[in-house]
């Protein structure tokens, strides 16, 4: 008796879409299509440019199939080639690297207590946000991100600490209200 | 929380990724992607295959055409390669003619063309045909 779809383990759908099955690969996109999306979007694309790069990315991924052997996740494998897609897209626009140089720090709205990544993203420059989410998002090193970027590698690890350190600022937790000393005069 | 228990926190925080309203909606464009690729492939090959096929037919009837009118002094590879194929499409011939001869299509003609060209008219459908189902059949697998 064949299995369902649904109960196939990434690894198994992985192999039979190897095998030219395209409903295998759709149940794949179906489970992993969110994330992949996710990714682009932290990492500062539109939605809409986020679900096209996602696409190629999907597709690219059916083609190059038979190269998934299971060492790391299907859903991490594609979030790698989709980040790749979405950075040769922007460097084709030819804008990004004199960005790079002059941008500034999108202005932060204060919310105490702020714990979504999403939105705690938003404090970041765009390289910075990139960086992170190439870095802890994508899985890519920090040479691969340089080697994407054109940046040199210092540069590269000063902005992926510089974007943590502003996400730690935002995500930490807020210390417990009961726990604070107050003292009125 | 210290750096060193912060880039996990983040890195868990990025693979939690919240479920979009539309995955079935992007997962249906994906296969719709796919299957289009596929079916365009199958078609470009199928094209390919039928040129190719015509092209190897047109070859053989002129081989056969020509056969017996080819100089018995041609000295150079590429005559005597032609040769060795003119040899071998008889010999081809030879072997086909009392099938053909049997089932009564050895006299058959439609218009200029023989019942051995069409023999061979026929013998190259036939394996256009199954080139074309294999390439199906392997796509749908």
């Amino acid at each position: 008796m064949t299995k369902a779809l649904i109960d196939l383990h990434d690894v198994e759908l992985a192999a039979l879409a190897a095998a030219g099955g395209r409903r295998e690969f759709g149940e794949l996109a179906r489970r992993h299509g969110s994330a992949v999306r996710g990714l682009l979007r932290r990492m500062g694309a539109q939605p809409s440019e986020a679900d096209d790069v996602a696409q190629d990315a999907f597709l690219q991924a059916f083609e190059k199939c038979a190269e998934f052997r299971g060492e790391g996740t299907f859903a991490s494998w594609v979030k790698r080639i989709a980040a790749r897609l979405y950075l040769k897209r922007k460097s084709r626009n030819a804008r990004y690297v004199a960005e790079i140089e002059s941008e500034e720090t999108a202005p932060v709205v204060d919310t105490p207590g702020l714990v979504d990544l999403d939105e705690a993203l938003k404090a970041l420059s765009e390289t910075e946000r990139l960086c992170v989410s190439l870095c802890h998002g994508a899985g890519l090193s920090h040479p691969e991100i340089a080697a994407a970027l054109k940046l040199p590698l210092g540069t590269v690890k000063s902005h992926v600490k510089r974007g943590l350190d502003k996400l730690r600022a935002r995500l930490q937790p807020e210390p417990a209200p009961y726990g604070r000393t107050s003292h009125v005069g | 929380m210290s750096a060193d228990e912060f880039d996990p926190f983040v890195e868990r925080a990025f693979a939690r990724s919240p479920r979009l309203p539309d995955e079935e909606l992007f997962a249906a464009r994906i296969e719709t992607r796919l299957a289009s690729s596929t079916r365009l492939r199958t078609v470009a090959l199928t094209v390919a295959g039928l040129i190719g096929g015509i092209v190897a037919v047109r070859q053989s009837l002129n081989s056969a055409v020509d056969l017996g009118t080819a100089s018995a002094s041609a000295t150079t590879p590429a005559l005597s390669l032609g040769r060795d194929l003119q040899t071998a499409s008889y010999d081809a011939q030879l072997s086909v003619q009392p099938f053909l001869d049997q089932v009564g299509l050895s006299d058959m003609a439609l218009g200029s063309m023989g019942g051995m060209s069409l023999f061979w008219l026929g013998t190259a459908a036939l394996v256009g045909l199954a080139i074309a189902g294999a390439m199906k059949l392997s796509q749908e697998i």
